[in-house]
């Protein structure tokens, strides 16, 4: 079988192939949907969720500026703009706070895990890299919500258990992939230097590190915004971000509040994404 | 721009840094140091808390599996199967209609050699509609997407996988749409030249020249839908996040080291799995 398609020429052959990856995908969800035994009915809302569902996508069209009446409101409560940007800077903060202390020990460990960083030092020093990488690894298999949950377990609700449960798994992250970006970079400034006799670390100091510079920091954005979206999603936790007001205005059923908050921050991603879009341009050219 | 947007950036990490409650000597506080203590006591696998009964470990390890590790793990790669499929499929197609080489009058064919009509703003519009509704599902984060379904689906795996489907077909229509904007366009261009409409185009053409390339963003995606997948389950969906979440309101620290072990070695399986998935692909496709 296989050989008919070899005589049918190089065209046959990967398109033969394409259409196994296709099947076997396919192939594997359909596995998967019969392994969980779902059906189509988990689809439909019933009863009181398909009340909430024609509110809640109607309350997207009039989202809240001040608070939904009904509710219990505190005293001193403040205007109701003022809290949302209140839960957006305490998701920047924590996002902010999170990513630059990720950005120093990724830069730190991400060289250490590099190859080239210890090419031409002995072999036994390959023990060290390896171990680096292990812990990395580690460190980013766990999800930031995870850690939430442990420190939070360990040591109770704390503004610098937040941010250290983002730090945790995006510094692996961003170590392993600067890692990978220095043993990518191009290699011929680096012999330029060593040929003129520049010492190894100089060489690395001033070769390659410069070179993958803009890569660095354009990854370093991208993983901003995925941290604004993790530091979000903590509030559920009960820190002070975006989330737990969402939440909590979720279960009063304010759903113009809910969807005041998603705008929000969908503003801020906007607001990312156009910034890294321009420096990306800049970094190109 | 690159400096005022260097000078924007270290502005935001003082603030965030200077004018916020984080606080890590917090985390040492007294308090916190009892807390932890009592954290850790509880920490220490059941068998090994009575001294000299190590033995009875690995027993203890198979009943913690027999009870939630497996069911959890499989649960947690089923849904995240399922939602990368469908991820898989909607962003196929978002990212075609996204794509503005494919999406003008003449596909391929550069605006000033296509002569008159060549640009079509009814189609110019449908792409850029198209990628600002990426940009929208992948804001909100899967967490808060499952949290909002659930609310109006009930119970069960479905609100995981459409909210994971929902923000990873954001994030793969996107890079779709880049990976067809990045296509070497001679033969395309060719194909549209002969007279193919865009239907062929994109079907001949376009979808076989792309698939390498979005294959590796696919399988990219589906490790982080497996990391994802995990945590859903604290919401109260069965995967491994449920279990996790089930002994944190016991105070079953164990158990919940163990069951958050267990999500970080299936990260780790997932990981490897599209690593050599991508690895494969390279080669092949």
């Amino acid at each position: 079988m296989a050989r008919a398609a070899d005589f049918a020429g190089l065209g046959g052959k990967e398109s033969s192939h394409r259409v196994r990856v296709l099947t076997g995908i396919l192939a594997a969800g359909i596995l998967a949907f019969l392994g969980l035994g779902l059906d189509g009915s988990g689809l439909l809302s019933k009863g009181d969720g398909a009340v909430l569902v024609r509110e809640f996508f109607v309350a997207a069209l009039q989202p809240a500026l001040d608070y939904e009446s009904g509710g219990y409101l505190p005293a001193d409560a403040p205007p109701f703009l003022l809290k949302v940007a209140k839960g957006l800077w305490g998701t920047l903060v924590y996002a902010i706070a999170a990513i630059s202390l990720s950005f120093v020990f990724g830069m730190l460990l991400g060289v250490l895990a590099s190859e080239s960083f210890w090419a031409t030092r002995g072999k036994a020093w390959g023990v060290v890299r390896w171990s680096i990488r292990i812990s990395l690894t580690a460190m980013r298999s766990i999800h930031e919500l995870l850690w939430a949950l442990l420190l939070l377990a360990a040591l109770g609700l704390s503004p610098a258990a937040a941010v250290l449960a983002i730090f945790i798994p995006y510094t692996g992250t961003l170590a392993k992939v600067f890692s990978e970006m220095l043993d990518e970079s191009d290699p011929r400034p680096s012999y330029a230097l060593s040929q003129i006799g520049a010492s190894q670390s100089r060489v690395f100091l001033f070769a390659r590190l410069p070179r993958t510079l803009p890569d660095i920091a354009a990854y370093t954005f991208y993983r901003f915004e995925c941290a604004v979206r993790s530091s979000a999603v903590l509030g559920f936790f009960g820190f002070t971000t975006v989330g737990l007001y969402l939440k909590q205005s979720f279960e009063n059923l304010h759903y113009h509040e809910v969807w005041t908050y998603l705008y929000a921050l969908i503003l801020v991603v906007l607001v990312l994404e156009a910034w890294s879009a321009q420096l990306r341009r800049r970094f190109v050219v | 721009m690159l400096q005022i947007s260097g000078w924007i950036a270290l502005g935001l990490i003082a603030l965030a840094w200077i004018f916020s409650d984080i606080d890590f000597a917090d985390l040492f506080s007294a308090r916190r140091m009892d807390n932890f203590s009592r954290f850790a006591e509880r920490a220490l696998p059941d068998p090994l808390r009575q001294p000299g009964d190590g033995a009875s470990l690995g027993a203890w390890v198979t009943e913690q599996m027999n009870l939630y590790g497996w069911r959890g793990m499989g649960a947690t790669l089923g849904i995240s199967v399922i939602a990368i499929v469908l991820a898989g499929g909607i962003g196929s197609i978002l990212g075609a209609f996204g794509a503005r080489n494919l999406m003008s009058a003449h596909p391929f064919v550069p605006h000033a050699t296509a002569g008159h009509g060549a640009c079509n703003h009814a189609l110019d519009h449908v792409a850029q509609a198209v990628r600002i509704l990426c940009i929208l599902l992948r804001a909100i984060p899967e967490y808060i997407w499952a949290y909002l379904l659930l609310a109006m689906l009930g119970s069960s795996a479905w609100p995981a996988i459409l909210a994971l489907a929902i923000h990873n077909s954001g994030i793969l229509g996107r890079l779709g749409g880049e990976t067809i904007e990045n296509l070497p366009s001679e033969p395309l261009r060719a194909m549209s030249m002969a007279g193919a409409t865009r239907k062929e185009i994109t079907i001949a053409g376009v979808f076989p020249m792309a698939l390498g390339r979005y294959l590796l963003y696919f399988f990219y995606r589906f490790e982080t839908c497996v990391r994802e997948a995990t945590v859903l389950g604290m919401l109260g969906i069965v995967s491994l996040g449920y279990y996790i979440s089930e002994s944190r309101a016991h105070d079953q620290y164990d158990e919940l080291i163990f069951l958050v072990i267990l999500g970080g070695v299936l990260v780790m399986f997932a990981d490897i799995l599209s690593d050599l998935a991508r690895r494969w692909l390279r080669r092949s496709v």
